[in-house]
């Protein structure tokens, strides 16, 4: 039934296909491997897998590029893997401004294909070289382009999905949007597209009450804020030279009085956020969602413990702020600088923010972080009852949910 | 198994694994994470960290991989990921992981008869019985075994040309001896350094200052490793090395050499070992342009070209898997409507006519130049 699908199961593959870009200390020492990993080719190799999955009672992980870094891709219980790579086609409805996409396609390939068109992608991540249409369907998120148009799940027109049940088309997304595989496997997405238009970045030296009000007093595609800390780690690895003070990067479609060079040369750098890497070498990141309003607050609290961070402004006032520390993975003594993405978690819920992300690690915040939480979790229960897609994911069970949020309490 | 490189202990720590560098055609190919970049450097990590063994399998796919450099130029925190891979390659023969074996078939061929061919030292110079070349210049013809043996056009036109260009030059003749390329590539070193001590003995003795290569291969590994190797075994090594599109290129700019037209439609296949690994893009397409020729760049190109598929010793291991990222090249070029792919390296001449099917005529940019350079 699934002998033809690709397949491996040697200890190397069910190595490298069970972690993703975080390497969490102590805890990940707990996860177990991959059962093995499948690589379906089509959607009927999925339903197969979906079958065989449910009769012999083994957990599925879907997988896109394994570039989050909240364990939503992490076959912590063992299981079968999905990777996605090879369900990678897609087309565009040009008439209709529609990409019509399988979940393993890459948004970079896609973004150069549509630009030879005359379109363009609204929103894409800034691991568009490398991340899928599934995978940030899966997880939800916000990138470039979202101030201009918000996150990806409200640029979806429609989803088709797989699972225990069969085929769903919908074009509700709350059962499926960030849901991190849980309740189905995005087969193929309709995702609305934009005219190419030519964007040119300026770069502000401002303050970040003047940067709020720069990036939301016109209409501008997208608003990119780096601290001078993050700065200063980024010339540190990379040997550039860019002026080390806040920076507010605009990108727009309009003429504005900012400095263009700067602009165009940190815009270029925007897929390298991890180049600080180098610095640890590793890093711990935070990564929350706040309001506007409580941006500098939010902010001298984790600069204060030494960050450097990136805010992406989005739709509606919201920011997305991702901080990152320098750490040696090597050393044993860093363990303890882990809990700065949970001390800055803390800060940002004082502030009324939340986690960006639920996933494996922030399963915890669940039930704050869905508006419908107690809904999903009937709606899981009713197609999922043994509970096989992803489990441990989003709907928290075991003991790592506690275990985290002692670990948030202590911080 | 351990570790003991001290960069691979360093570098595979700071990878973040983004995956930017799936452009590895290899992985393109076999889409299997043991073959993507960020694969092999998640295994080095693991076996640095306990927590996994190099297993065969494992090893076998750390093997498939072109060295192209597809991976360095994308990457997030900008590792050296060739030397990683050389690097890791020379650790698994060490600890009697590999060679895989054809490459240590090679190796046998080459300590017997200096080259990787198998074929007779005494012959090496055959393609240069009707030139009674010399044997003592400043200026050295290095021709490298696969133009000597398999590819030896371009061994003659290249020497054609310099006669044309009235340079003053030697050759080594059957005292030649491999650059040691393929050796370095899969991490057989040990080999690699003798043939340096015998070329550079060689050399030495020729009163040789200046080395050309028409092998990208070579280019890279004498201009490149050699100085590296010289300086680890605490020797003097000051020689110049320049590649045949650069001489091609200082000659027709300072108009030594004048070349007729050549108003074809071309496209140009960017050699891993003269570009990315060595930075030279310019020379070969000024060349063209200076002819009139009519460059279309294909999809992939200069820093971000797609490798022809033989390097690292891909070719000799694993044939299918270097045939198809061979045809994938040749999709790029017939898409650019061009009559002729041209590229700088015997290797990616041989290889990308095998994987052409005939479907584009492939040449070597000195092919074109001797044809067209005035006497
Ligand atoms: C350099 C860098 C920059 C980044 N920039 C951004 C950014 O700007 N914005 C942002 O939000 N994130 C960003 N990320 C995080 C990550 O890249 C994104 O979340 C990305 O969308 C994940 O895509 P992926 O293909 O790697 O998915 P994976 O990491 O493989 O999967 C993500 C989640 O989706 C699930 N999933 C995968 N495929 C499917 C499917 N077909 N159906 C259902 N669920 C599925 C997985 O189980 C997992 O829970 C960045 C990461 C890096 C390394």
């Amino acid at each position: 039934m699934i002998d033809h699908i690709p397949q491996r199961s040697d200890l190397t593959q069910r190595y490298l296909y069970s972690h993703d870009i975080a390497s969490p200390p102590i805890i990940s020492k707990f996860f177990k491997l991959a059962d093995v990993v499948m690589q379906p080719e089509n959607e009927d190799d999925v339903l197969r897998i979906l079958l065989y999955a449910k009769e012999k009672k083994i957990p599925l992980i879907a997988r896109g590029s394994a570039t989050s870094g909240y364990g939503g891709a992490v076959p912590y219980k063992g299981g079968i893997v999905v990777d996605f790579s090879r369900m990678d086609h897609f087309e565009v409805d040009e008439e209709r401004k529609i990409l019509i996409a399988e979940p393993g396609a890459v948004w970079w390939d896609i973004e150069r294909k549509l630009n030879k068109l005359g379109l363009s992608l609204r929103v894409y991540p800034t691991s568009a070289p490398s991340s899928t249409v599934g995978g940030w369907i899966g997880q939800n998120g916000y990138g470039v382009g979202s101030l201009a148009f918000g996150s990806i799940a409200e640029n979806v027109e429609k989803i088709r999905v797989a699972n225990f049940e069969g085929i769903v088309e919908t074009r509700d997304l709350r059962f499926y949007a960030g849901l991190h595989g849980t309740t189905g496997f995005v087969v193929k997405a309709w995702i609305k597209v934009k005219d190419y238009e030519d964007l040119n970045a300026y770069a502000f030296h401002v303050d970040v009450e003047e940067a709020i009000k720069i990036a939301y007093a016109r209409k501008h595609y997208s608003a990119l804020y780096l601290t001078r800390r993050y700065l200063e780690m980024k010339n540190m690895v990379s040997g550039n030279e860019i002026p080390e003070k806040d920076t507010l990067v605009i990108v727009t479609a309009e003429k504005l009085d900012g400095d263009e060079e700067l602009g165009e040369e940190i815009w270029n750098d925007r897929f390298y956020p991890l180049r600080i890497r180098r610095a640890g070498p590793g890093v711990v990141a935070a990564e929350v969602l706040i309001d506007a309003e409580k941006l500098k607050a939010y902010l001298n609290s984790v600069e204060g413990f030494g960050a450097g961070t990136e805010v992406w402004f989005l739709k509606n006032s919201l920011c997305s702020v991702l901080s990152f520390m320098p750490v040696d993975e090597r050393d044993g003594r860093s363990v303890f600088k882990y809990t700065f993405s949970l001390k800055a978690l803390k800060e940002a819920k004082k502030l009324g923010g939340r986690v960006y992300s639920t996933g494996l690690y922030f399963s915890k915040e669940s039930k704050s972080f869905y508006e419908n939480f107690d809904e999903l979790l009937r709606f899981k229960k009713s197609i999922d009852p043994e509970n096989l897609l992803n489990p441990g994911k989003v709907f928290p069970s075991g003991s790592l949910p506690i275990i985290m949020g002692f670990l948030e309490v202590l911080s | 198994m351990r570790i003991d490189n001290e960069l691979i202990k360093n570098e595979v720590f700071i990878c973040a694994q983004c995956h930017y560098c799936r452009v590895c055609p290899a992985y393109s190919v076999i889409k299997w994470e043991s073959t993507s970049p960020r694969g092999r450097v998640y295994l080095l990590k693991g076996i640095l960290k306990g927590e996994i063994d190099a297993e065969i399998t494992a090893v076998e796919d750390f093997y498939k991989c072109t060295t192209c450099g597809a991976c360095e130029v994308v990457c997030q925190t900008s590792i050296p990921l060739i030397d990683l891979w050389e690097r890791a390659r020379a650790e698994f023969v060490e600890k009697g992981k590999a060679p895989l074996p054809v490459h240590k078939k090679l190796k046998d061929y080459a300590e017997k008869n200096g080259n990787p061919y198998g074929e007779k030292r005494e012959e090496r110079a055959k393609w240069a019985e009707n030139f009674a070349l010399s044997e003592s210049a400043e200026l050295l013809y290095f021709a490298g075994c696969t133009a000597s043996y398999r590819m030896k056009e371009l061994a003659v036109n290249s020497v054609e040309f310099l006669r044309k260009a009235k340079m003053d030059f030697g050759y080594a003749g059957v005292d030649e001896l491999c650059c040691g390329s393929p050796f370095l590539r899969t991490g057989q070193r040990e080999i690699a350094y003798e043939f340096f001590r015998k070329n550079y003995e060689i050399w030495d003795r020729m009163g040789v200052e200046k080395i050309l290569t028409s092998c990208a291969g070579c280019y890279r590994t004498i201009k490149r490793d050699y100085k590296e190797i010289g300086k680890e075994l605490g020797m003097d090594w000051d020689f110049e090395v320049i590649h045949i599109s650069q001489l091609m290129w200082s000659l027709v700019k300072s108009g030594e050499v004048e070349l007729e037209e050549f108003g074809e439609q071309v496209t140009y296949h960017d050699p891993c070992h003269l570009g990315r690994h060595m930075n030279v893009y310019d020379e070969p397409r000024k060349v063209l342009e200076s002819m009139n020729a009519r460059i279309v760049e294909m999809e992939s190109n200069r820093e971000n070209a797609l490798c022809c598929g033989a390097g690292g010793g891909l070719k000799s291991q694993f044939k299918d898997l270097s045939m198809e990222i061979g045809k994938r090249r040749i999709e790029e070029a017939l898409n650019t409507g061009a009559r002729y792919l041209i590229s700088c390296c015997p290797f990616c001449k041989l290889h990308l006519k095998q994987a052409s099917g005939g479907r584009i005529e492939v040449v070597d940019l000195i092919e074109i130049v001797n044809k067209h350079a005035k006497v």
